[in-house]
Protein backbone atom coordinates (compact mmCIF):
# COMPACT_ATOMS: atom_id res chain seq x y z
CA UNK A 1 0.00 0.00 0.00
CA UNK A 2 1.26 3.46 -0.84
CA UNK A 3 2.20 5.70 2.06
CA UNK A 4 -0.43 8.15 3.30
CA UNK A 5 -0.29 11.59 1.72
CA UNK A 6 -0.56 13.29 5.09
CA UNK A 7 0.60 11.74 8.33
CA UNK A 8 0.29 13.70 11.56
CA UNK A 9 1.32 12.36 14.93
CA UNK A 10 1.02 14.10 18.28
CA UNK A 11 1.11 17.55 16.68
CA UNK A 12 0.98 20.42 19.16
CA UNK A 13 1.35 24.16 19.01
CA UNK A 14 1.56 26.52 21.94
CA UNK A 15 1.65 30.26 21.36
CA UNK A 16 3.51 32.45 23.78
CA UNK A 17 1.49 35.65 23.67
CA UNK A 18 2.08 38.95 25.45
CA UNK A 19 -0.79 39.97 27.64
CA UNK A 20 -1.87 43.21 29.19
CA UNK A 21 -5.00 44.85 30.44
CA UNK A 22 -6.46 47.80 28.60
CA UNK A 23 -5.76 51.36 29.64
CA UNK A 24 -2.87 53.75 29.94
CA UNK A 25 -1.50 52.49 33.24
CA UNK A 26 -1.42 48.92 32.01
CA UNK A 27 0.30 49.97 28.81
CA UNK A 28 2.99 51.81 30.80
CA UNK A 29 3.43 48.81 33.06
CA UNK A 30 3.86 46.56 30.06
CA UNK A 31 6.74 48.74 28.87
CA UNK A 32 8.66 47.79 31.98
CA UNK A 33 7.56 44.26 32.50
CA UNK A 34 5.74 42.20 29.94
CA UNK A 35 3.65 39.31 31.05
CA UNK A 36 3.12 36.35 28.80
CA UNK A 37 0.51 33.68 28.64
CA UNK A 38 0.78 30.30 26.96
CA UNK A 39 -2.07 29.48 24.63
CA UNK A 40 -2.36 25.86 23.56
CA UNK A 41 -3.77 26.24 20.06
CA UNK A 42 -3.32 22.61 19.05
CA UNK A 43 -2.90 19.73 21.48
CA UNK A 44 -1.53 16.38 20.51
CA UNK A 45 -3.56 15.65 17.39
CA UNK A 46 -2.95 12.67 15.12
CA UNK A 47 -4.50 11.60 11.85
CA UNK A 48 -3.66 10.41 8.36
CA UNK A 49 -5.11 11.36 5.01
CA UNK A 50 -4.89 9.08 1.99
CA UNK A 51 -4.37 10.06 -1.63
CA UNK A 52 -7.42 11.63 -3.23
CA UNK A 53 -9.32 12.12 0.01
CA UNK A 54 -11.16 15.33 0.79
CA UNK A 55 -11.28 15.87 4.51
CA UNK A 56 -13.33 18.54 6.24
CA UNK A 57 -11.69 20.21 9.17
CA UNK A 58 -14.38 21.55 11.44
CA UNK A 59 -14.53 23.23 14.79
CA UNK A 60 -15.61 26.53 16.31
CA UNK A 61 -13.61 29.74 16.02
CA UNK A 62 -10.24 29.42 17.67
CA UNK A 63 -10.37 25.61 17.66
CA UNK A 64 -6.94 25.33 16.04
CA UNK A 65 -7.97 24.57 12.47
CA UNK A 66 -5.98 27.29 10.75
CA UNK A 67 -3.01 26.75 13.04
CA UNK A 68 -2.95 23.10 11.99
CA UNK A 69 -3.19 24.00 8.31
CA UNK A 70 -0.40 26.54 8.72
CA UNK A 71 1.82 23.89 10.26
CA UNK A 72 1.03 21.46 7.45
CA UNK A 73 1.81 24.08 4.82
CA UNK A 74 5.09 24.97 6.50
CA UNK A 75 4.21 28.46 7.74
CA UNK A 76 4.39 27.52 11.41
CA UNK A 77 6.76 25.44 13.47
CA UNK A 78 4.98 23.09 15.86
CA UNK A 79 5.95 22.96 19.52
CA UNK A 80 5.67 19.20 19.52
CA UNK A 81 4.88 16.15 17.44
CA UNK A 82 5.59 15.36 13.85
CA UNK A 83 4.01 15.61 10.44
CA UNK A 84 4.85 14.31 7.01
CA UNK A 85 3.14 15.50 3.87
CA UNK A 86 4.16 13.77 0.62
CA UNK A 87 7.11 12.47 2.60
CA UNK A 88 8.35 15.96 3.52
CA UNK A 89 8.49 17.66 6.88
CA UNK A 90 6.42 20.74 6.00
CA UNK A 91 8.14 23.36 8.17
CA UNK A 92 11.50 22.63 6.58
CA UNK A 93 9.90 24.48 3.65
CA UNK A 94 11.88 22.68 0.98
CA UNK A 95 11.16 24.15 -2.46
CA UNK A 96 10.46 20.61 -3.72
CA UNK A 97 7.69 20.42 -1.12
CA UNK A 98 6.23 23.88 -1.71
CA UNK A 99 6.17 23.08 -5.42
CA UNK A 100 3.68 20.26 -4.81
CA UNK A 101 1.26 21.87 -2.39
CA UNK A 102 -1.05 24.81 -2.35
CA UNK A 103 -2.64 26.75 0.46
CA UNK A 104 -5.64 28.88 -0.41
CA UNK A 105 -6.44 31.31 2.35
CA UNK A 106 -9.89 32.87 2.04
CA UNK A 107 -8.64 36.14 3.49
CA UNK A 108 -5.20 36.43 1.88
CA UNK A 109 -4.37 37.13 -1.69
CA UNK A 110 -1.95 35.85 -4.27
CA UNK A 111 -3.26 38.32 -6.79
CA UNK A 112 -1.74 41.67 -7.54
CA UNK A 113 -4.28 44.39 -7.05
CA UNK A 114 -3.69 46.60 -10.06
CA UNK A 115 -3.23 44.17 -12.89
CA UNK A 116 -5.58 41.66 -14.51
CA UNK A 117 -5.64 38.13 -13.04
CA UNK A 118 -4.22 36.69 -16.24
CA UNK A 119 -0.92 38.52 -15.64
CA UNK A 120 -0.69 37.17 -12.10
CA UNK A 121 -1.45 33.66 -13.37
CA UNK A 122 1.35 33.86 -15.92
CA UNK A 123 3.81 34.93 -13.21
CA UNK A 124 2.74 32.02 -11.01
CA UNK A 125 3.26 29.70 -13.97
CA UNK A 126 6.84 30.95 -14.18
CA UNK A 127 7.45 30.71 -10.43
CA UNK A 128 6.24 27.11 -10.40
CA UNK A 129 8.01 26.26 -13.67
CA UNK A 130 4.86 25.15 -15.44
CA UNK A 131 5.48 24.53 -19.14
CA UNK A 132 3.57 27.10 -21.25
CA UNK A 133 1.49 24.39 -22.95
CA UNK A 134 0.49 22.82 -19.62
CA UNK A 135 -0.26 26.23 -18.17
CA UNK A 136 -2.62 27.07 -20.98
CA UNK A 137 -4.31 23.70 -20.73
CA UNK A 138 -4.78 23.94 -16.95
CA UNK A 139 -5.89 27.54 -17.14
CA UNK A 140 -8.46 26.75 -19.83
CA UNK A 141 -9.80 23.88 -17.78
CA UNK A 142 -10.07 25.88 -14.55
CA UNK A 143 -11.56 28.91 -16.26
CA UNK A 144 -14.18 26.75 -17.88
CA UNK A 145 -15.04 24.94 -14.64
CA UNK A 146 -15.40 28.22 -12.78
CA UNK A 147 -17.10 30.05 -15.65
CA UNK A 148 -14.82 33.06 -15.41
CA UNK A 149 -13.71 33.79 -18.98
CA UNK A 150 -14.69 37.43 -18.73
CA UNK A 151 -12.76 38.07 -15.51
CA UNK A 152 -9.30 37.35 -16.84
CA UNK A 153 -8.57 40.78 -18.24
CA UNK A 154 -10.18 43.03 -15.62
CA UNK A 155 -7.94 44.55 -12.95
CA UNK A 156 -8.31 42.57 -9.73
CA UNK A 157 -9.41 45.63 -7.76
CA UNK A 158 -12.53 45.84 -9.94
CA UNK A 159 -13.60 42.27 -9.13
CA UNK A 160 -16.19 41.31 -6.54
CA UNK A 161 -15.33 39.18 -3.52
CA UNK A 162 -16.63 36.00 -5.15
CA UNK A 163 -14.81 36.74 -8.38
CA UNK A 164 -11.59 37.28 -6.49
CA UNK A 165 -12.06 33.97 -4.69
CA UNK A 166 -12.37 32.23 -8.05
CA UNK A 167 -9.07 33.84 -9.03
CA UNK A 168 -7.45 32.69 -5.78
CA UNK A 169 -8.52 29.13 -6.51
CA UNK A 170 -7.12 29.26 -10.02
CA UNK A 171 -3.90 30.77 -8.66
CA UNK A 172 -3.65 27.96 -6.13
CA UNK A 173 -4.26 25.20 -8.64
CA UNK A 174 -2.27 26.32 -11.69
CA UNK A 175 0.75 24.22 -10.77
CA UNK A 176 -1.45 21.18 -10.21
CA UNK A 177 -0.63 20.65 -6.55
CA UNK A 178 -0.89 17.13 -5.19
CA UNK A 179 -2.02 18.37 -1.79
CA UNK A 180 -4.36 21.28 -1.27
CA UNK A 181 -5.12 23.17 1.94
CA UNK A 182 -8.24 25.28 1.74
CA UNK A 183 -8.91 27.68 4.58
CA UNK A 184 -12.45 29.06 4.42
CA UNK A 185 -12.67 29.06 0.62
CA UNK A 186 -16.30 30.22 0.61
CA UNK A 187 -15.94 32.93 3.26
CA UNK A 188 -18.27 35.83 2.60
CA UNK A 189 -19.74 34.47 -0.63
CA UNK A 190 -23.41 34.38 -1.52
CA UNK A 191 -25.30 31.10 -1.61
CA UNK A 192 -25.11 30.52 -5.35
CA UNK A 193 -21.41 31.38 -5.51
CA UNK A 194 -20.80 29.00 -2.61
CA UNK A 195 -22.55 26.16 -4.34
CA UNK A 196 -20.75 26.86 -7.59
CA UNK A 197 -17.37 26.73 -5.82
CA UNK A 198 -18.39 23.50 -4.11
CA UNK A 199 -19.32 21.92 -7.42
CA UNK A 200 -16.02 23.10 -8.80
CA UNK A 201 -14.00 21.64 -5.93
CA UNK A 202 -15.81 18.32 -6.10
CA UNK A 203 -15.30 18.12 -9.84
CA UNK A 204 -11.67 19.16 -9.58
CA UNK A 205 -11.04 16.55 -6.91
CA UNK A 206 -12.65 13.88 -9.08
CA UNK A 207 -10.64 14.85 -12.16
CA UNK A 208 -7.25 15.47 -10.60
CA UNK A 209 -7.28 13.15 -7.60
CA UNK A 210 -5.92 15.95 -5.44
CA UNK A 211 -5.74 15.31 -1.71
CA UNK A 212 -7.40 18.14 0.18
CA UNK A 213 -8.08 19.39 3.67
CA UNK A 214 -10.74 22.05 3.89
CA UNK A 215 -11.80 24.22 6.79
CA UNK A 216 -15.11 25.96 6.70
CA UNK A 217 -17.71 27.44 8.95
CA UNK A 218 -20.38 26.54 6.45
CA UNK A 219 -21.50 22.99 7.14
CA UNK A 220 -22.95 22.90 3.64
CA UNK A 221 -19.38 23.03 2.29
CA UNK A 222 -18.41 20.07 4.38
CA UNK A 223 -21.58 18.10 3.66
CA UNK A 224 -21.17 18.62 -0.07
CA UNK A 225 -17.46 17.91 -0.31
CA UNK A 226 -16.14 15.84 2.54
CA UNK A 227 -17.21 12.26 3.21
CA UNK A 228 -14.85 12.39 6.16
CA UNK A 229 -14.57 15.05 8.83
CA UNK A 230 -12.09 15.80 11.56
CA UNK A 231 -13.60 17.76 14.40
CA UNK A 232 -11.31 19.73 16.64
CA UNK A 233 -12.28 21.79 19.61
CA UNK A 234 -9.98 23.72 21.92
CA UNK A 235 -7.04 22.28 20.05
CA UNK A 236 -8.04 18.67 20.60
CA UNK A 237 -9.25 16.13 18.11
CA UNK A 238 -12.76 15.07 19.12
CA UNK A 239 -13.85 13.05 16.15
CA UNK A 240 -12.36 11.61 13.00
CA UNK A 241 -14.61 9.64 10.70
CA UNK A 242 -17.57 9.74 8.38
CA UNK A 243 -19.76 12.78 8.48
CA UNK A 244 -22.85 10.60 9.00
CA UNK A 245 -21.18 8.87 11.87
CA UNK A 246 -20.67 12.18 13.60
CA UNK A 247 -24.39 12.65 14.05
CA UNK A 248 -24.92 9.06 15.05
CA UNK A 249 -22.20 9.10 17.59
CA UNK A 250 -22.50 12.55 18.92
CA UNK A 251 -26.21 13.27 18.86
CA UNK A 252 -27.94 11.16 21.48
CA UNK A 253 -31.35 11.72 19.93
CA UNK A 254 -33.36 11.16 16.75
CA UNK A 255 -36.10 13.17 15.12
CA UNK A 256 -39.43 11.56 14.37
CA UNK A 257 -41.52 13.39 11.79
CA UNK A 258 -45.17 12.51 11.55
CA UNK A 259 -47.90 13.65 9.18
CA UNK A 260 -51.39 12.94 10.44
CA UNK A 261 -54.33 11.94 8.26
CA UNK A 262 -56.51 14.81 7.08
CA UNK A 263 -59.22 15.83 9.52
CA UNK A 264 -57.90 13.67 12.30
CA UNK A 265 -57.20 15.09 15.69
CA UNK A 266 -53.56 14.90 16.68
CA UNK A 267 -51.90 15.61 19.93
CA UNK A 268 -53.63 18.70 21.15
CA UNK A 269 -51.83 21.23 23.20
CA UNK A 270 -53.23 19.78 26.37
CA UNK A 271 -52.46 16.18 25.51
CA UNK A 272 -49.41 14.86 27.17
CA UNK A 273 -46.68 13.21 25.16
CA UNK A 274 -45.20 9.87 26.14
CA UNK A 275 -42.33 10.25 28.55
CA UNK A 276 -38.99 11.05 26.93
CA UNK A 277 -40.54 12.73 23.90
CA UNK A 278 -40.07 16.44 23.19
CA UNK A 279 -42.22 18.29 20.75
CA UNK A 280 -39.93 20.31 18.50
CA UNK A 281 -42.45 21.66 16.03
CA UNK A 282 -46.11 21.30 15.09
CA UNK A 283 -47.67 22.73 11.99
CA UNK A 284 -50.83 21.79 10.08
CA UNK A 285 -51.03 18.26 11.32
CA UNK A 286 -47.31 17.66 11.04
CA UNK A 287 -45.29 16.99 14.14
CA UNK A 288 -41.58 16.85 14.74
CA UNK A 289 -40.60 15.00 17.90
CA UNK A 290 -37.23 14.48 19.53
CA UNK A 291 -36.59 11.21 21.28
CA UNK A 292 -33.56 9.53 22.70
CA UNK A 293 -31.79 7.26 20.26
CA UNK A 294 -32.38 4.16 22.39
CA UNK A 295 -36.08 4.73 22.77
CA UNK A 296 -36.76 5.61 19.12
CA UNK A 297 -38.01 2.15 18.05
CA UNK A 298 -40.45 1.67 20.95
CA UNK A 299 -41.80 5.20 20.73
CA UNK A 300 -42.25 4.88 16.98
CA UNK A 301 -44.30 1.73 17.53
CA UNK A 302 -46.34 3.45 20.20
CA UNK A 303 -47.08 6.42 17.94
CA UNK A 304 -48.12 4.19 15.05
CA UNK A 305 -50.54 2.38 17.34
CA UNK A 306 -52.11 5.42 18.94
CA UNK A 307 -52.24 8.03 16.20
CA UNK A 308 -53.85 8.28 12.73
CA UNK A 309 -50.44 8.43 11.03
CA UNK A 310 -50.32 9.14 7.30
CA UNK A 311 -46.56 9.27 7.09
CA UNK A 312 -43.70 8.76 9.53
CA UNK A 313 -39.96 9.07 9.27
CA UNK A 314 -37.13 8.68 11.75
CA UNK A 315 -34.09 10.84 11.05
CA UNK A 316 -30.80 11.95 12.45
CA UNK A 317 -30.89 15.57 13.49
CA UNK A 318 -29.46 18.08 10.98
CA UNK A 319 -25.72 18.23 11.17
CA UNK A 320 -25.80 21.93 12.08
CA UNK A 321 -27.75 21.14 15.21
CA UNK A 322 -25.26 18.46 16.23
CA UNK A 323 -22.29 20.70 15.59
CA UNK A 324 -23.88 23.57 17.45
CA UNK A 325 -24.46 21.32 20.42
CA UNK A 326 -20.82 20.23 20.42
CA UNK A 327 -19.45 23.74 19.93
CA UNK A 328 -21.51 24.99 22.84
CA UNK A 329 -21.02 22.04 25.10
CA UNK A 330 -17.35 21.60 24.34
CA UNK A 331 -17.33 17.86 24.75
CA UNK A 332 -18.56 14.74 23.09
CA UNK B 1 19.19 24.90 -2.09
CA UNK B 2 19.57 25.34 -5.81
CA UNK B 3 15.81 25.29 -6.22
CA UNK B 4 15.61 28.46 -4.15
CA UNK B 5 17.34 30.22 -7.02
CA UNK B 6 14.49 30.65 -9.39
CA UNK B 7 15.51 33.23 -11.97
CA UNK B 8 12.64 32.39 -14.26
CA UNK B 9 10.11 33.14 -11.55
CA UNK B 10 12.13 36.14 -10.38
CA UNK B 11 12.15 37.72 -13.79
CA UNK B 12 8.40 37.16 -14.10
CA UNK B 13 7.91 38.87 -10.73
CA UNK B 14 9.92 41.86 -11.90
CA UNK B 15 7.78 42.24 -15.00
CA UNK B 16 4.58 41.88 -13.00
CA UNK B 17 5.67 44.42 -10.39
CA UNK B 18 6.70 46.82 -13.10
CA UNK B 19 3.34 46.45 -14.89
CA UNK B 20 1.56 47.06 -11.62
CA UNK B 21 3.64 50.10 -10.75
CA UNK B 22 3.27 51.69 -14.13
CA UNK B 23 -0.41 51.96 -13.20
CA UNK B 24 0.66 54.39 -10.50
CA UNK B 25 3.47 56.11 -12.33
CA UNK B 26 2.35 59.59 -11.32
CA UNK B 27 2.69 58.60 -7.66
CA UNK B 28 6.20 57.30 -8.22
CA UNK B 29 7.12 60.33 -10.30
CA UNK B 30 6.02 62.48 -7.38
CA UNK B 31 8.19 60.45 -4.99
CA UNK B 32 11.14 60.76 -7.35
CA UNK B 33 10.56 64.51 -7.51
CA UNK B 34 10.53 64.73 -3.70
CA UNK B 35 13.81 62.86 -3.48
CA UNK B 36 15.39 65.30 -5.93
CA UNK B 37 14.67 68.35 -3.79
CA UNK B 38 17.37 68.11 -1.06
CA UNK B 39 20.23 67.59 -3.55
CA UNK B 40 18.82 70.40 -5.70
CA UNK B 41 18.83 72.75 -2.73
CA UNK B 42 22.45 71.81 -2.03
CA UNK B 43 23.26 72.31 -5.72
CA UNK B 44 21.95 75.88 -5.69
CA UNK B 45 23.58 76.73 -2.34
CA UNK B 46 27.03 75.47 -3.31
CA UNK B 47 27.05 76.74 -6.87
CA UNK B 48 26.00 80.17 -5.61
CA UNK B 49 28.65 80.04 -2.87
CA UNK B 50 31.31 79.21 -5.44
CA UNK B 51 30.24 82.09 -7.70
CA UNK B 52 33.05 82.86 -10.09
CA UNK B 53 35.68 81.27 -7.81
CA UNK B 54 36.03 77.87 -6.10
CA UNK B 55 35.11 76.35 -2.71
CA UNK B 56 37.55 73.71 -1.52
CA UNK B 57 38.94 73.54 -5.04
CA UNK B 58 35.53 72.94 -6.67
CA UNK B 59 34.09 75.56 -9.05
CA UNK B 60 30.46 76.34 -9.87
CA UNK B 61 30.19 74.06 -12.90
CA UNK B 62 31.78 71.21 -10.97
CA UNK B 63 29.28 71.61 -8.14
CA UNK B 64 26.47 71.43 -10.69
CA UNK B 65 27.99 68.28 -12.18
CA UNK B 66 28.54 66.73 -8.73
CA UNK B 67 24.93 67.27 -7.68
CA UNK B 68 23.35 66.24 -10.98
CA UNK B 69 25.29 62.96 -10.83
CA UNK B 70 24.33 62.67 -7.16
CA UNK B 71 20.63 63.03 -8.04
CA UNK B 72 20.94 60.07 -10.42
CA UNK B 73 23.02 57.98 -8.02
CA UNK B 74 20.69 58.76 -5.14
CA UNK B 75 17.69 57.57 -7.12
CA UNK B 76 19.45 54.47 -8.37
CA UNK B 77 20.62 53.41 -4.92
CA UNK B 78 17.59 54.50 -2.90
CA UNK B 79 15.85 51.37 -1.70
CA UNK B 80 12.17 52.13 -1.54
CA UNK B 81 11.51 48.40 -1.07
CA UNK B 82 12.68 48.60 2.51
CA UNK B 83 9.74 50.80 3.40
CA UNK B 84 7.23 48.10 2.47
CA UNK B 85 8.90 45.17 4.26
CA UNK B 86 7.31 46.11 7.58
CA UNK B 87 3.85 46.34 6.02
CA UNK B 88 4.26 42.96 4.36
CA UNK B 89 5.19 41.40 7.70
CA UNK B 90 2.39 43.07 9.64
CA UNK B 91 -0.34 42.46 7.06
CA UNK B 92 0.34 38.75 6.74
CA UNK B 93 1.60 39.14 3.17
CA UNK B 94 4.66 37.23 4.34
CA UNK B 95 2.53 34.07 4.24
CA UNK B 96 2.14 34.30 0.48
CA UNK B 97 5.85 34.91 0.05
CA UNK B 98 6.89 32.04 2.32
CA UNK B 99 4.59 29.60 0.51
CA UNK B 100 6.33 30.11 -2.82
CA UNK B 101 9.02 27.66 -3.91
CA UNK B 102 11.57 30.44 -4.33
CA UNK B 103 13.78 32.63 -2.20
CA UNK B 104 11.84 35.58 -0.73
CA UNK B 105 14.67 37.90 -1.81
CA UNK B 106 13.19 37.81 -5.32
CA UNK B 107 10.19 39.80 -4.16
CA UNK B 108 12.41 42.54 -2.83
CA UNK B 109 14.62 42.50 -5.92
CA UNK B 110 11.57 42.59 -8.16
CA UNK B 111 10.23 45.75 -6.58
CA UNK B 112 13.76 47.26 -6.50
CA UNK B 113 14.38 46.73 -10.19
CA UNK B 114 10.85 47.58 -11.25
CA UNK B 115 11.02 50.73 -9.13
CA UNK B 116 14.32 51.87 -10.64
CA UNK B 117 12.93 51.63 -14.13
CA UNK B 118 9.85 53.68 -13.23
CA UNK B 119 11.91 56.37 -11.45
CA UNK B 120 14.44 56.64 -14.24
CA UNK B 121 11.67 57.35 -16.73
CA UNK B 122 11.16 60.55 -14.74
CA UNK B 123 14.60 61.41 -13.38
CA UNK B 124 16.72 61.05 -16.50
CA UNK B 125 14.80 63.55 -18.64
CA UNK B 126 14.50 66.00 -15.74
CA UNK B 127 18.25 65.81 -15.02
CA UNK B 128 18.91 66.25 -18.73
CA UNK B 129 16.88 69.46 -18.81
CA UNK B 130 18.62 70.74 -15.66
CA UNK B 131 21.99 70.00 -17.28
CA UNK B 132 21.01 72.04 -20.34
CA UNK B 133 20.07 74.99 -18.13
CA UNK B 134 22.83 74.83 -15.51
CA UNK B 135 25.90 73.93 -17.61
CA UNK B 136 27.72 71.33 -15.52
CA UNK B 137 31.45 70.81 -15.96
CA UNK B 138 31.96 67.09 -16.13
CA UNK B 139 34.98 65.49 -17.76
CA UNK B 140 34.56 61.75 -17.46
CA UNK B 141 37.82 59.92 -18.11
CA UNK B 142 37.69 56.26 -19.17
CA UNK B 143 39.29 55.35 -15.81
CA UNK B 144 36.64 57.20 -13.81
CA UNK B 145 33.85 55.91 -16.01
CA UNK B 146 34.99 52.30 -15.54
CA UNK B 147 35.61 52.73 -11.81
CA UNK B 148 32.13 54.26 -11.40
CA UNK B 149 30.23 51.12 -12.45
CA UNK B 150 31.34 48.79 -9.63
CA UNK B 151 31.17 51.67 -7.14
CA UNK B 152 27.53 52.28 -8.14
CA UNK B 153 26.55 48.61 -7.99
CA UNK B 154 28.19 48.15 -4.60
CA UNK B 155 26.55 51.35 -3.36
CA UNK B 156 23.11 50.06 -4.33
CA UNK B 157 23.75 46.65 -2.73
CA UNK B 158 25.05 48.26 0.46
CA UNK B 159 22.12 50.65 0.77
CA UNK B 160 19.64 47.89 -0.05
CA UNK B 161 20.93 45.33 2.46
CA UNK B 162 21.56 47.94 5.15
CA UNK B 163 17.98 49.15 4.90
CA UNK B 164 16.67 45.61 4.58
CA UNK B 165 18.11 44.36 7.82
CA UNK B 166 16.77 47.41 9.61
CA UNK B 167 13.36 46.89 8.02
CA UNK B 168 13.31 43.23 9.06
CA UNK B 169 13.34 44.32 12.69
CA UNK B 170 9.60 44.69 12.03
CA UNK B 171 9.44 40.98 12.91
CA UNK B 172 9.90 42.13 16.52
CA UNK B 173 8.99 45.81 16.69
CA UNK B 174 5.93 47.27 15.04
CA UNK B 175 7.56 50.57 14.13
CA UNK B 176 10.90 49.58 12.64
CA UNK B 177 10.27 52.30 10.03
CA UNK B 178 11.70 54.86 12.44
CA UNK B 179 15.12 53.29 11.93
CA UNK B 180 14.75 53.74 8.18
CA UNK B 181 14.03 57.42 8.69
CA UNK B 182 17.19 57.64 10.76
CA UNK B 183 19.16 55.97 8.01
CA UNK B 184 17.79 58.55 5.56
CA UNK B 185 18.84 61.41 7.85
CA UNK B 186 22.33 60.03 8.30
CA UNK B 187 22.61 59.49 4.58
CA UNK B 188 21.60 63.09 4.03
CA UNK B 189 24.26 64.34 6.44
CA UNK B 190 27.14 61.95 5.86
CA UNK B 191 26.77 60.57 2.35
CA UNK B 192 27.78 63.68 0.44
CA UNK B 193 24.32 65.17 0.04
CA UNK B 194 24.45 68.20 2.29
CA UNK B 195 28.02 68.77 1.11
CA UNK B 196 30.62 66.71 -0.74
CA UNK B 197 32.51 64.64 1.84
CA UNK B 198 35.75 66.45 1.03
CA UNK B 199 34.20 69.72 2.20
CA UNK B 200 32.99 68.44 5.57
CA UNK B 201 34.82 69.87 8.61
CA UNK B 202 37.62 67.72 10.11
CA UNK B 203 36.02 65.29 12.55
CA UNK B 204 32.86 64.96 10.52
CA UNK B 205 34.87 64.06 7.47
CA UNK B 206 36.63 61.29 9.36
CA UNK B 207 33.32 60.01 10.72
CA UNK B 208 31.77 60.12 7.24
CA UNK B 209 34.71 58.24 5.77
CA UNK B 210 34.48 55.48 8.35
CA UNK B 211 30.69 54.95 8.44
CA UNK B 212 28.79 53.11 5.69
CA UNK B 213 26.64 56.02 4.49
CA UNK B 214 29.16 57.74 2.21
CA UNK B 215 29.54 54.45 0.33
CA UNK B 216 25.83 54.37 -0.43
CA UNK B 217 25.74 57.63 -2.41
CA UNK B 218 28.72 60.01 -2.23
CA UNK B 219 31.52 57.63 -3.11
CA UNK B 220 30.37 56.69 -6.64
CA UNK B 221 29.69 60.37 -7.35
CA UNK B 222 33.21 61.33 -6.24
CA UNK B 223 34.57 58.55 -8.45
CA UNK B 224 32.75 59.74 -11.58
CA UNK B 225 33.50 63.41 -11.03
CA UNK B 226 37.20 62.61 -10.64
CA UNK B 227 37.66 63.79 -7.03
CA UNK B 228 39.63 60.72 -5.95
CA UNK B 229 43.20 59.66 -6.63
CA UNK B 230 44.31 56.03 -6.92
CA UNK B 231 44.83 55.18 -3.23
CA UNK B 232 41.59 56.97 -2.24
CA UNK B 233 39.72 54.95 -4.83
CA UNK B 234 41.00 51.62 -3.55
CA UNK B 235 40.42 52.57 0.09
CA UNK B 236 36.90 53.51 -0.89
CA UNK B 237 36.25 50.16 -2.55
CA UNK B 238 37.65 48.41 0.51
CA UNK B 239 35.33 50.28 2.86
CA UNK B 240 32.39 49.71 0.53
CA UNK B 241 33.01 45.97 0.26
CA UNK B 242 33.65 45.64 3.99
CA UNK B 243 30.41 47.41 4.93
CA UNK B 244 28.52 45.41 2.32
CA UNK B 245 29.73 42.19 3.93
CA UNK B 246 28.62 43.46 7.32
CA UNK B 247 25.22 44.39 5.91
CA UNK B 248 24.71 41.01 4.22
CA UNK B 249 25.72 39.13 7.37
CA UNK B 250 23.34 41.22 9.46
CA UNK B 251 20.60 40.72 6.88
CA UNK B 252 21.02 36.94 6.88
CA UNK B 253 21.13 36.74 10.67
CA UNK B 254 18.08 38.96 11.17
CA UNK B 255 16.18 37.19 8.38
CA UNK B 256 16.77 33.73 9.86
CA UNK B 257 15.90 34.81 13.38
CA UNK B 258 12.89 36.72 12.06
CA UNK B 259 11.43 33.84 10.07
CA UNK B 260 11.98 31.50 13.01
CA UNK B 261 10.11 33.92 15.21
CA UNK B 262 7.40 34.45 12.60
CA UNK B 263 6.85 30.71 12.30
CA UNK B 264 6.72 30.46 16.07
CA UNK B 265 4.09 33.13 16.62
CA UNK B 266 2.22 33.07 13.32
CA UNK B 267 1.33 35.81 10.89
Amino acid sequence: MAESRIRVRGLSKTYHVPERESGLVASLKSLVRRTYRDVEAVRDISFTVEAGEMVGFIGPNGAGKTTTLKMLSGLLHPTGGEAHVLGFVPWERKPEYLQQISMVLGNKSQMMWDIPPLDSFLVLGEIYHVAPGDLKHTLDELVELLEMQDLLTKPVRNLSLGERMKCELVAGLLHRPRVLFLDEPTLGLDISMQSRLRRFLAEYNRRSGVTAILTSHYMADVVALCPRVILIHRGQLLYDGELNGLAQRLAPFKLIRISLRDGSVGYDEDMSLPQGVDLVERENGRLTLRVSRAKAPSITAHLLNTLPVADLSVEDPPIEAVIDQIYQGGNV
Amino acid sequence: MSRWLNHRGGWALIRRTWLSWMQHRSFFFLLAFMWMIPPLVSLFVWSTAAGGATVGGINRGEFVAYYLVLILVNQLTYSQTNWTVGDVIRSGGMNTILLRPMSPIYDALASEIAGKVVYMVFVVPVSGILALILHPELHVTPRNGLAFVPALVLAWALRFFWGYWLALLAFWATRADALLSMQDSLTFLLAGQVAPTALLPGVMRQVATALPFRYMVGFPVEVLTGQLDGPELWTGYAFQTGWLLVAVILFLAVWRAGVTRYSAVGG
